[in-house]
Protein backbone atom coordinates (compact mmCIF):
# COMPACT_ATOMS: atom_id res chain seq x y z
CA UNK A 1 0.00 0.00 0.00
CA UNK A 2 2.71 2.59 1.16
CA UNK A 3 4.39 1.25 -2.55
CA UNK A 4 0.87 2.19 -4.37
CA UNK A 5 0.98 5.55 -2.59
CA UNK A 6 4.26 6.83 -3.12
CA UNK A 7 3.36 5.71 -6.74
CA UNK A 8 0.13 7.60 -7.12
CA UNK A 9 1.75 10.81 -5.40
CA UNK A 10 4.79 10.56 -7.56
CA UNK A 11 2.55 10.36 -10.68
CA UNK A 12 0.55 13.26 -9.53
CA UNK A 13 3.26 15.08 -8.73
CA UNK A 14 4.85 14.64 -12.20
CA UNK A 15 1.79 15.67 -14.06
CA UNK A 16 0.94 18.07 -12.07
CA UNK A 17 4.52 19.78 -12.56
CA UNK A 18 3.65 19.70 -16.08
CA UNK A 19 -0.06 20.50 -16.30
CA UNK A 20 0.68 23.70 -14.30
CA UNK A 21 3.51 24.60 -16.27
CA UNK A 22 3.31 27.97 -16.28
CA UNK A 23 2.98 28.26 -12.52
CA UNK A 24 5.98 25.58 -11.93
CA UNK A 25 8.34 27.27 -13.89
CA UNK A 26 7.78 30.50 -11.72
CA UNK A 27 8.79 28.84 -8.84
CA UNK A 28 12.00 26.75 -10.75
CA UNK A 29 13.19 30.52 -11.79
CA UNK A 30 12.50 31.60 -8.16
CA UNK A 31 14.60 29.17 -7.10
CA UNK A 32 17.24 29.02 -9.43
CA UNK A 33 17.86 33.02 -9.10
CA UNK A 34 17.92 32.55 -5.03
CA UNK A 35 20.07 28.76 -5.32
CA UNK A 36 22.54 30.93 -7.91
CA UNK A 37 22.74 33.93 -5.37
CA UNK A 38 23.62 30.91 -2.25
CA UNK A 39 26.01 29.10 -4.64
CA UNK A 40 27.52 32.11 -5.25
CA UNK A 41 27.69 33.05 -2.02
CA UNK A 42 29.03 29.44 -0.97
CA UNK A 43 32.37 29.91 -3.86
CA UNK A 44 33.18 32.95 -2.76
CA UNK A 45 32.70 32.01 0.86
CA UNK A 46 35.33 28.94 -0.29
CA UNK A 47 37.60 30.92 -2.24
CA UNK A 48 37.84 33.51 0.58
CA UNK A 49 38.76 30.91 3.08
CA UNK A 50 41.19 29.18 1.04
CA UNK A 51 43.05 32.50 0.73
CA UNK A 52 42.85 32.94 4.48
CA UNK A 53 44.03 29.45 4.81
CA UNK A 54 47.10 30.40 2.93
CA UNK A 55 47.71 33.26 4.64
CA UNK A 56 46.89 31.87 8.19
CA UNK A 57 49.50 28.68 7.67
CA UNK A 58 52.08 31.57 6.49
CA UNK A 59 51.06 33.48 9.82
CA UNK A 60 50.77 30.29 11.78
CA UNK A 61 54.38 29.71 11.69
CA UNK A 62 56.91 32.16 13.92
CA UNK A 63 60.44 31.99 13.15
CA UNK A 64 63.00 32.40 16.78
CA UNK A 65 66.11 33.79 16.07
CA UNK A 66 68.75 32.28 17.98
CA UNK A 67 71.57 34.44 19.65
CA UNK A 68 74.84 33.90 18.31
CA UNK A 69 76.36 31.99 21.06
CA UNK A 70 73.84 30.04 22.12
CA UNK A 71 75.17 26.57 23.59
CA UNK A 72 73.65 24.46 20.78
CA UNK A 73 72.48 21.84 23.56
CA UNK A 74 70.32 25.18 24.98
CA UNK A 75 68.94 25.19 21.45
CA UNK A 76 68.15 21.55 21.36
CA UNK A 77 66.71 21.79 24.87
CA UNK A 78 64.33 24.47 23.96
CA UNK A 79 63.46 22.52 20.83
CA UNK A 80 62.27 19.58 22.83
CA UNK A 81 60.25 22.04 25.30
CA UNK A 82 58.14 23.15 22.15
CA UNK A 83 57.50 19.86 20.64
CA UNK A 84 56.00 18.64 23.78
CA UNK A 85 53.81 21.80 23.84
CA UNK A 86 50.47 20.66 22.67
CA UNK A 87 49.66 24.15 20.74
CA UNK A 88 52.74 23.28 18.26
CA UNK A 89 52.77 21.18 15.68
CA UNK A 90 56.21 21.49 14.79
CA UNK A 91 59.60 22.86 15.40
CA UNK A 92 62.69 22.71 13.28
CA UNK A 93 66.00 24.17 13.58
CA UNK A 94 67.76 26.06 11.04
CA UNK A 95 71.15 26.55 11.32
CA UNK A 96 73.57 29.87 10.41
CA UNK A 97 74.22 28.08 7.57
CA UNK A 98 71.06 26.72 6.31
CA UNK A 99 69.56 29.80 6.98
CA UNK A 100 71.97 31.56 4.48
CA UNK A 101 71.64 29.17 1.74
CA UNK A 102 67.60 29.99 1.88
CA UNK A 103 68.13 33.44 1.98
CA UNK A 104 70.71 33.11 -0.93
CA UNK A 105 68.14 31.15 -2.75
CA UNK A 106 65.32 33.62 -3.29
CA UNK A 107 66.75 35.85 -6.45
CA UNK A 108 65.43 39.27 -4.45
CA UNK A 109 68.17 38.56 -2.31
CA UNK A 110 70.90 37.90 -5.22
CA UNK A 111 72.67 41.03 -5.29
CA UNK A 112 72.54 42.01 -1.51
CA UNK A 113 73.95 37.87 -0.96
CA UNK A 114 77.05 38.63 -3.41
CA UNK A 115 77.97 42.00 -0.71
CA UNK A 116 77.53 39.88 2.61
CA UNK A 117 80.69 39.22 4.30
CA UNK A 118 80.83 36.21 6.88
CA UNK A 119 76.99 34.62 7.75
CA UNK A 120 74.71 37.66 9.66
CA UNK A 121 71.98 35.54 9.58
CA UNK A 122 70.91 34.06 12.99
CA UNK A 123 70.34 30.24 12.94
CA UNK A 124 66.27 29.90 13.73
CA UNK A 125 63.93 28.05 15.24
CA UNK A 126 61.00 27.73 13.08
CA UNK A 127 57.58 26.49 15.12
CA UNK A 128 54.61 25.68 13.87
CA UNK A 129 51.86 26.53 15.32
CA UNK A 130 48.28 24.46 15.33
CA UNK A 131 45.84 27.61 16.20
CA UNK A 132 46.09 30.98 15.09
CA UNK A 133 44.97 32.20 18.17
CA UNK A 134 48.05 30.60 20.04
CA UNK A 135 50.99 32.14 18.42
CA UNK A 136 51.00 34.76 20.58
CA UNK A 137 51.78 32.82 23.47
CA UNK A 138 53.96 30.85 21.65
CA UNK A 139 55.73 34.21 20.58
CA UNK A 140 55.66 34.94 25.00
CA UNK A 141 57.10 31.35 25.27
CA UNK A 142 59.87 32.20 22.37
CA UNK A 143 60.79 35.74 23.92
CA UNK A 144 61.49 34.69 27.64
CA UNK A 145 63.76 31.91 26.04
CA UNK A 146 67.53 33.07 27.45
CA UNK A 147 68.76 32.04 23.58
CA UNK A 148 66.57 34.28 22.28
CA UNK A 149 68.59 36.85 20.01
CA UNK A 150 67.54 40.06 22.42
CA UNK A 151 67.41 42.69 19.37
CA UNK A 152 65.36 40.46 16.91
CA UNK A 153 63.41 37.80 18.82
CA UNK A 154 60.86 36.54 16.33
CA UNK A 155 58.67 37.36 13.16
CA UNK A 156 55.74 37.82 15.26
CA UNK A 157 52.72 40.05 13.63
CA UNK A 158 50.47 40.28 16.04
CA UNK A 159 48.87 42.89 14.53
CA UNK A 160 48.56 41.14 11.23
CA UNK A 161 47.09 38.18 12.86
CA UNK A 162 44.39 40.07 14.99
CA UNK A 163 42.83 41.73 12.00
CA UNK A 164 43.26 38.10 9.76
CA UNK A 165 41.08 36.92 13.02
CA UNK A 166 38.73 39.74 13.22
CA UNK A 167 38.43 39.36 9.23
CA UNK A 168 37.62 35.79 9.15
CA UNK A 169 35.35 35.99 12.25
CA UNK A 170 33.28 38.61 10.53
CA UNK A 171 33.53 36.74 7.04
CA UNK A 172 32.21 33.81 8.61
CA UNK A 173 29.44 35.89 10.40
CA UNK A 174 28.31 37.72 6.60
CA UNK A 175 28.21 34.62 5.12
CA UNK A 176 26.14 32.59 7.55
CA UNK A 177 23.84 35.91 7.81
CA UNK A 178 24.12 36.45 3.75
CA UNK A 179 23.00 32.40 3.67
CA UNK A 180 20.50 32.46 6.29
CA UNK A 181 18.66 35.41 5.03
CA UNK A 182 18.47 33.52 1.49
CA UNK A 183 17.43 30.53 3.06
CA UNK A 184 14.37 32.65 4.68
CA UNK A 185 13.73 34.65 1.42
CA UNK A 186 13.68 31.49 -0.87
CA UNK A 187 11.13 29.75 1.75
CA UNK A 188 8.65 32.57 1.28
CA UNK A 189 8.79 32.76 -2.31
CA UNK A 190 8.60 28.77 -2.80
CA UNK A 191 5.96 29.16 -0.29
CA UNK A 192 4.38 31.39 -2.29
CA UNK A 193 4.72 30.10 -5.68
CA UNK A 194 3.81 26.72 -4.50
CA UNK A 195 0.52 28.51 -2.37
CA UNK A 196 -0.81 29.78 -5.62
CA UNK A 197 -0.34 26.16 -7.07
CA UNK A 198 -2.30 24.83 -4.80
CA UNK A 199 -4.79 27.12 -4.96
CA UNK A 200 -5.30 26.46 -8.18
CA UNK A 201 -5.98 23.44 -7.24
CA UNK A 202 -7.96 23.46 -4.16
CA UNK A 203 -11.23 21.91 -5.89
CA UNK A 204 -9.29 18.56 -6.09
CA UNK A 205 -7.95 19.03 -2.53
CA UNK A 206 -11.77 19.25 -1.46
CA UNK A 207 -12.60 16.00 -3.50
CA UNK A 208 -9.48 14.31 -2.23
CA UNK A 209 -10.68 14.96 1.45
CA UNK A 210 -14.63 14.21 0.93
CA UNK A 211 -13.30 10.75 -0.67
CA UNK A 212 -11.27 9.80 2.48
CA UNK A 213 -7.93 11.31 1.43
CA UNK A 214 -5.39 11.15 4.15
CA UNK A 215 -3.84 14.64 4.72
CA UNK A 216 -0.80 13.09 3.64
CA UNK A 217 -2.48 11.31 0.57
CA UNK A 218 -2.80 14.72 -0.40
CA UNK A 219 0.36 16.58 1.06
CA UNK A 220 2.78 14.13 -0.70
CA UNK A 221 2.11 15.05 -3.99
CA UNK A 222 2.75 18.35 -3.41
CA UNK A 223 5.88 17.93 -1.20
CA UNK A 224 7.19 15.81 -3.93
CA UNK A 225 6.47 17.93 -6.93
CA UNK A 226 8.28 20.61 -4.28
CA UNK A 227 11.25 18.55 -4.18
CA UNK A 228 10.75 18.16 -8.24
CA UNK A 229 10.91 21.74 -8.61
CA UNK A 230 13.78 22.51 -6.12
CA UNK A 231 15.97 19.69 -7.63
CA UNK A 232 15.74 20.91 -11.34
CA UNK A 233 16.36 24.71 -10.16
CA UNK A 234 19.52 23.24 -8.25
CA UNK A 235 20.43 21.68 -11.54
CA UNK A 236 19.81 24.59 -13.68
CA UNK A 237 22.00 26.72 -10.54
CA UNK A 238 24.48 24.60 -10.48
CA UNK A 239 24.73 24.44 -14.56
CA UNK A 240 25.15 28.10 -14.58
CA UNK A 241 27.61 28.54 -11.49
CA UNK A 242 30.04 25.84 -12.93
CA UNK A 243 30.30 27.32 -16.63
CA UNK A 244 30.57 30.75 -14.44
CA UNK A 245 33.12 30.03 -12.10
CA UNK A 246 36.51 29.52 -13.52
CA UNK A 247 35.66 32.21 -16.25
CA UNK A 248 35.20 34.68 -12.86
CA UNK A 249 37.89 33.54 -10.73
CA UNK A 250 39.92 34.18 -13.67
CA UNK A 251 38.86 37.52 -13.86
CA UNK A 252 39.03 38.58 -10.67
CA UNK A 253 42.81 37.43 -10.36
CA UNK A 254 43.05 40.12 -13.14
CA UNK A 255 41.36 42.82 -11.80
CA UNK A 256 42.44 42.09 -7.91
CA UNK A 257 45.79 40.60 -8.33
CA UNK A 258 46.24 41.23 -4.68
CA UNK A 259 44.10 38.15 -3.61
CA UNK A 260 45.57 35.25 -4.15
CA UNK A 261 42.28 34.01 -4.84
CA UNK A 262 41.65 30.32 -7.25
CA UNK A 263 39.87 27.94 -8.82
CA UNK A 264 38.90 24.54 -7.00
CA UNK A 265 37.32 22.10 -9.49
CA UNK A 266 37.10 19.66 -5.86
CA UNK A 267 34.92 22.69 -4.47
CA UNK A 268 32.13 21.46 -7.47
CA UNK A 269 31.28 17.96 -6.10
CA UNK A 270 30.70 19.66 -2.38
CA UNK A 271 28.42 22.52 -4.19
CA UNK A 272 26.58 20.22 -6.54
CA UNK A 273 25.72 18.26 -3.36
CA UNK A 274 24.96 21.57 -0.94
CA UNK A 275 22.88 22.98 -3.95
CA UNK A 276 20.73 19.65 -4.92
CA UNK A 277 20.34 19.30 -0.86
CA UNK A 278 19.26 22.66 -0.39
CA UNK A 279 16.87 22.99 -3.70
CA UNK A 280 15.44 19.58 -2.83
CA UNK A 281 14.77 21.01 1.18
CA UNK A 282 13.71 24.47 0.39
CA UNK A 283 11.23 22.81 -2.13
CA UNK A 284 9.90 20.39 0.11
CA UNK A 285 9.39 22.67 3.14
CA UNK A 286 8.04 25.50 0.26
CA UNK A 287 5.33 22.88 -0.56
CA UNK A 288 4.91 21.86 2.98
CA UNK A 289 3.82 25.31 4.81
CA UNK A 290 2.64 26.55 1.46
CA UNK A 291 -0.40 23.71 1.40
CA UNK A 292 -0.72 23.22 5.14
CA UNK A 293 -4.02 25.34 4.87
CA UNK A 294 -5.79 23.76 2.25
CA UNK A 295 -4.94 19.91 3.14
CA UNK A 296 -6.31 20.66 6.88
CA UNK A 297 -9.15 17.76 7.03
CA UNK B 1 -38.79 13.99 21.40
CA UNK B 2 -38.03 10.24 21.52
CA UNK B 3 -34.51 9.38 20.97
CA UNK B 4 -34.80 5.81 20.82
CA UNK B 5 -36.29 4.36 17.82
CA UNK B 6 -39.01 2.02 17.31
CA UNK B 7 -37.87 1.22 14.22
CA UNK B 8 -37.27 -2.33 13.74
CA UNK B 9 -33.65 -1.86 12.24
CA UNK B 10 -30.54 -0.75 13.73
CA UNK B 11 -30.09 3.14 13.44
CA UNK B 12 -27.25 4.31 11.52
CA UNK B 13 -27.69 7.69 11.91
CA UNK B 14 -28.61 9.39 15.19
CA UNK B 15 -29.12 13.34 16.32
CA UNK B 16 -29.17 14.12 19.94
CA UNK B 17 -30.34 17.37 20.78
CA UNK B 18 -27.86 19.27 18.25
CA UNK B 19 -27.31 22.40 18.29
CA UNK B 20 -24.81 24.07 15.87
CA UNK B 21 -24.39 28.37 15.75
CA UNK B 22 -21.79 29.89 13.51
CA UNK B 23 -18.99 32.01 14.51
CA UNK B 24 -21.09 34.75 13.35
CA UNK B 25 -23.98 34.43 15.44
CA UNK B 26 -26.27 32.37 13.00
CA UNK B 27 -28.34 29.77 14.50
CA UNK B 28 -28.55 27.39 12.11
CA UNK B 29 -29.83 24.12 13.94
CA UNK B 30 -31.58 24.11 17.13
CA UNK B 31 -31.87 20.88 19.23
CA UNK B 32 -32.69 18.68 16.90
CA UNK B 33 -33.35 14.76 16.76
CA UNK B 34 -33.78 12.41 14.46
CA UNK B 35 -32.89 8.84 13.92
CA UNK B 36 -32.38 6.83 10.75
CA UNK B 37 -32.20 3.62 10.89
CA UNK B 38 -30.43 0.96 8.38
CA UNK B 39 -31.71 0.88 4.49
CA UNK B 40 -33.89 4.38 5.34
CA UNK B 41 -34.73 6.48 2.60
CA UNK B 42 -34.90 9.83 3.81
CA UNK B 43 -35.85 13.31 2.19
CA UNK B 44 -34.55 16.47 3.91
CA UNK B 45 -36.82 19.59 2.84
CA UNK B 46 -36.87 22.69 3.83
CA UNK B 47 -36.46 26.59 2.34
CA UNK B 48 -33.11 27.68 1.60
CA UNK B 49 -31.74 28.68 4.74
CA UNK B 50 -34.20 26.21 6.72
CA UNK B 51 -30.52 24.39 8.19
CA UNK B 52 -30.74 21.46 5.62
CA UNK B 53 -26.76 21.84 4.15
CA UNK B 54 -25.41 22.13 7.99
CA UNK B 55 -27.08 18.99 8.77
CA UNK B 56 -25.31 16.93 5.85
CA UNK B 57 -21.96 19.49 6.49
CA UNK B 58 -22.47 18.10 10.39
CA UNK B 59 -23.23 14.57 8.61
CA UNK B 60 -19.85 14.73 6.88
CA UNK B 61 -17.61 16.29 9.59
CA UNK B 62 -17.08 19.31 7.99
CA UNK B 63 -18.66 20.92 10.79
CA UNK B 64 -18.84 20.07 14.24
CA UNK B 65 -22.10 20.24 16.30
CA UNK B 66 -22.08 23.30 18.92
CA UNK B 67 -24.21 21.02 21.53
CA UNK B 68 -25.66 17.84 21.53
CA UNK B 69 -24.59 14.84 19.89
CA UNK B 70 -24.22 13.25 16.35
CA UNK B 71 -24.07 9.22 16.08
CA UNK B 72 -22.83 7.27 12.73
CA UNK B 73 -22.69 3.98 12.74
CA UNK B 74 -21.83 3.80 16.11
CA UNK B 75 -19.49 6.42 16.05
CA UNK B 76 -19.70 10.27 17.57
CA UNK B 77 -18.53 12.73 15.09
CA UNK B 78 -18.19 15.20 17.01
CA UNK B 79 -15.58 13.26 19.26
CA UNK B 80 -14.08 12.10 16.44
CA UNK B 81 -10.39 12.60 16.02
CA UNK B 82 -8.80 14.67 12.95
CA UNK B 83 -6.87 11.61 12.25
CA UNK B 84 -9.74 8.91 11.83
CA UNK B 85 -11.60 11.04 9.59
CA UNK B 86 -10.51 9.95 6.51
CA UNK B 87 -11.58 6.39 7.57
CA UNK B 88 -14.89 7.71 8.44
CA UNK B 89 -15.40 9.14 4.62
CA UNK B 90 -14.74 5.98 3.25
CA UNK B 91 -18.21 4.53 4.49
CA UNK B 92 -19.90 7.41 3.21
CA UNK B 93 -20.85 8.02 -0.32
CA UNK B 94 -21.05 11.80 -1.11
CA UNK B 95 -23.37 13.56 -4.03
CA UNK B 96 -23.34 16.89 -4.05
CA UNK B 97 -25.24 19.37 -6.52
CA UNK B 98 -22.28 20.29 -8.42
CA UNK B 99 -20.72 17.09 -8.93
CA UNK B 100 -17.76 17.43 -7.42
CA UNK B 101 -15.31 16.01 -10.30
CA UNK B 102 -11.89 16.31 -11.04
CA UNK B 103 -11.83 18.07 -14.76
CA UNK B 104 -8.47 16.72 -15.46
CA UNK B 105 -9.51 12.84 -14.69
CA UNK B 106 -11.68 11.03 -17.32
CA UNK B 107 -14.58 9.50 -15.85
CA UNK B 108 -12.85 6.49 -15.24
CA UNK B 109 -10.15 8.20 -13.30
CA UNK B 110 -12.77 9.93 -11.58
CA UNK B 111 -14.54 6.90 -10.15
CA UNK B 112 -10.93 5.16 -9.56
CA UNK B 113 -10.05 8.07 -7.53
CA UNK B 114 -12.25 7.09 -4.49
CA UNK B 115 -10.22 3.93 -4.37
CA UNK B 116 -6.79 5.29 -4.80
CA UNK B 117 -7.01 7.60 -1.80
CA UNK B 118 -7.81 3.65 -0.12
CA UNK B 119 -4.90 1.95 -1.39
CA UNK B 120 -6.69 -0.63 -3.46
CA UNK B 121 -4.24 -2.75 -5.81
CA UNK B 122 -4.84 -1.91 -9.51
CA UNK B 123 -6.94 -5.12 -10.56
CA UNK B 124 -9.04 -4.71 -7.70
CA UNK B 125 -9.30 -0.56 -9.00
CA UNK B 126 -10.03 -1.74 -12.23
CA UNK B 127 -13.20 -4.83 -11.60
CA UNK B 128 -15.16 -2.25 -8.87
CA UNK B 129 -14.46 0.86 -11.07
CA UNK B 130 -16.02 -1.40 -14.31
CA UNK B 131 -18.89 -2.41 -12.38
CA UNK B 132 -20.10 1.10 -10.85
CA UNK B 133 -19.79 2.66 -14.22
CA UNK B 134 -22.09 -0.17 -15.24
CA UNK B 135 -24.16 0.49 -12.73
CA UNK B 136 -24.73 4.45 -13.67
CA UNK B 137 -24.50 3.17 -17.66
CA UNK B 138 -21.38 5.01 -18.39
CA UNK B 139 -19.00 2.61 -19.33
CA UNK B 140 -19.21 3.52 -22.90
CA UNK B 141 -17.68 7.29 -21.72
CA UNK B 142 -15.07 5.64 -19.44
CA UNK B 143 -12.34 7.70 -21.20
CA UNK B 144 -14.06 10.87 -21.32
CA UNK B 145 -13.66 14.03 -19.69
CA UNK B 146 -15.94 15.44 -17.15
CA UNK B 147 -16.88 18.91 -19.85
CA UNK B 148 -17.67 16.34 -22.44
CA UNK B 149 -20.45 15.01 -20.31
CA UNK B 150 -23.90 16.67 -19.76
CA UNK B 151 -24.92 17.27 -16.54
CA UNK B 152 -27.25 14.18 -15.85
CA UNK B 153 -23.71 12.21 -17.37
CA UNK B 154 -21.76 14.38 -14.75
CA UNK B 155 -23.99 13.83 -11.94
CA UNK B 156 -23.80 9.94 -12.45
CA UNK B 157 -20.32 9.82 -12.44
CA UNK B 158 -20.47 11.92 -9.20
CA UNK B 159 -22.71 8.70 -8.32
CA UNK B 160 -20.42 5.89 -9.60
CA UNK B 161 -17.37 7.70 -7.67
CA UNK B 162 -19.98 7.24 -3.98
CA UNK B 163 -20.77 3.91 -4.80
CA UNK B 164 -17.42 2.20 -6.11
CA UNK B 165 -16.16 1.13 -2.52
CA UNK B 166 -19.64 -0.44 -1.48
CA UNK B 167 -20.55 2.96 1.54
CA UNK B 168 -23.46 2.14 3.80
CA UNK B 169 -24.77 5.29 3.69
CA UNK B 170 -25.44 7.42 1.16
CA UNK B 171 -25.23 11.60 1.53
CA UNK B 172 -26.70 13.59 -1.24
CA UNK B 173 -26.72 17.37 -0.98
CA UNK B 174 -29.43 18.92 -3.69
CA UNK B 175 -27.71 16.10 -6.24
CA UNK B 176 -31.06 17.03 -8.94
CA UNK B 177 -30.86 20.81 -8.46
CA UNK B 178 -28.47 21.39 -11.70
CA UNK B 179 -30.57 18.91 -14.14
CA UNK B 180 -33.71 19.16 -15.80
CA UNK B 181 -36.45 16.99 -14.53
CA UNK B 182 -36.20 14.34 -16.80
CA UNK B 183 -32.54 13.34 -15.92
CA UNK B 184 -33.17 14.43 -12.10
CA UNK B 185 -35.69 11.30 -12.59
CA UNK B 186 -33.19 9.27 -13.88
CA UNK B 187 -30.51 9.94 -11.82
CA UNK B 188 -33.05 9.29 -8.51
CA UNK B 189 -33.68 5.73 -10.13
CA UNK B 190 -30.44 5.07 -9.46
CA UNK B 191 -30.80 6.25 -5.85
CA UNK B 192 -33.71 3.88 -5.65
CA UNK B 193 -31.31 1.02 -6.74
CA UNK B 194 -28.57 1.95 -4.72
CA UNK B 195 -31.25 1.94 -1.61
CA UNK B 196 -32.75 -1.25 -2.95
CA UNK B 197 -29.29 -2.91 -2.64
CA UNK B 198 -29.72 -2.27 1.35
CA UNK B 199 -27.47 1.20 1.58
CA UNK B 200 -29.01 4.40 3.36
CA UNK B 201 -29.91 7.32 1.45
CA UNK B 202 -29.96 10.41 3.52
CA UNK B 203 -31.01 13.12 0.57
CA UNK B 204 -31.47 17.30 0.91
CA UNK B 205 -33.67 18.43 -1.88
CA UNK B 206 -35.48 21.33 -3.16
CA UNK B 207 -37.47 19.00 -5.63
CA UNK B 208 -40.65 19.08 -4.82
CA UNK B 209 -42.02 16.24 -7.98
CA UNK B 210 -39.77 13.87 -6.74
CA UNK B 211 -40.61 14.13 -3.14
CA UNK B 212 -44.31 13.84 -3.36
CA UNK B 213 -43.62 11.06 -6.43
CA UNK B 214 -41.68 8.50 -4.30
CA UNK B 215 -43.15 8.83 -0.87
CA UNK B 216 -40.41 8.35 1.05
CA UNK B 217 -39.84 9.18 4.86
CA UNK B 218 -39.68 13.77 5.03
CA UNK B 219 -38.21 15.13 7.12
CA UNK B 220 -39.15 19.45 6.58
CA UNK B 221 -36.15 21.50 8.75
CA UNK B 222 -37.73 24.81 9.45
CA UNK B 223 -35.97 27.24 11.05
CA UNK B 224 -33.10 25.05 12.22
CA UNK B 225 -35.73 22.56 13.82
CA UNK B 226 -37.83 19.84 12.48
CA UNK B 227 -41.13 20.93 11.79
CA UNK B 228 -42.15 17.58 10.75
CA UNK B 229 -41.35 13.95 10.22
CA UNK B 230 -43.29 11.61 8.19
CA UNK B 231 -42.92 8.24 7.12
CA UNK B 232 -44.72 8.34 3.89
CA UNK B 233 -44.35 11.97 3.38
CA UNK B 234 -44.72 14.86 0.95
CA UNK B 235 -42.96 17.86 -0.17
CA UNK B 236 -45.29 20.04 1.71
CA UNK B 237 -48.03 18.70 4.36
CA UNK B 238 -50.21 21.43 4.88
CA UNK B 239 -50.20 24.18 2.55
CA UNK B 240 -51.18 26.51 5.09
CA UNK B 241 -47.50 26.08 6.44
CA UNK B 242 -45.55 28.33 4.09
CA UNK B 243 -42.14 27.85 6.11
CA UNK B 244 -41.62 24.17 4.20
CA UNK B 245 -42.24 25.69 0.65
CA UNK B 246 -39.70 24.96 -1.35
CA UNK B 247 -38.39 28.66 -3.10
Amino acid sequence: MIYRNLKFALNSAWQSFWRNLAVSMAAVISITLILILAGVNLIVGHAFSQVLDGFRAKVSEISINVADGTPLQSVYDFQQQLSADPRVTNVRFITKSEALAQFKLDPNNLVFAQQVDGNPLDAKLQVRVAKLTDVAAIDQVARGWSGVDPSDPTNYQGEFINRMLQLSTWLGFAGVGLLAILVVVSIVIVMNTIRTAVYHRRKEIEVMKLVGATEWFVRGPFVIEGVMTGLIAASLALALLVIAYEPAVARFREDVAFIPLSYDPGFVASLARDLLLGGALLGALGSYIGVRRYVKI
Amino acid sequence: MVLTPDFETRPVISFQHVWKTYPTGTEALRDVNLVVPEGDFVFLVGASGAGKSTMVRLLIREEKPTKGKIFVDGTELGRMKRRHLPRYRRKVGLVFQDFKLLPNLTVYQNVAFALRVLGDAEHTIHSRVTDALDTVGLSAKHQTLPANLSGGEQQRVAIARALVHAPRFIIADEPTGNLDPATAWEIMQLFLRINAKGATVVMATHNREIVDLLRRRVIAIDAGQIARDDRSGRYHDDLSKPQVRAQ
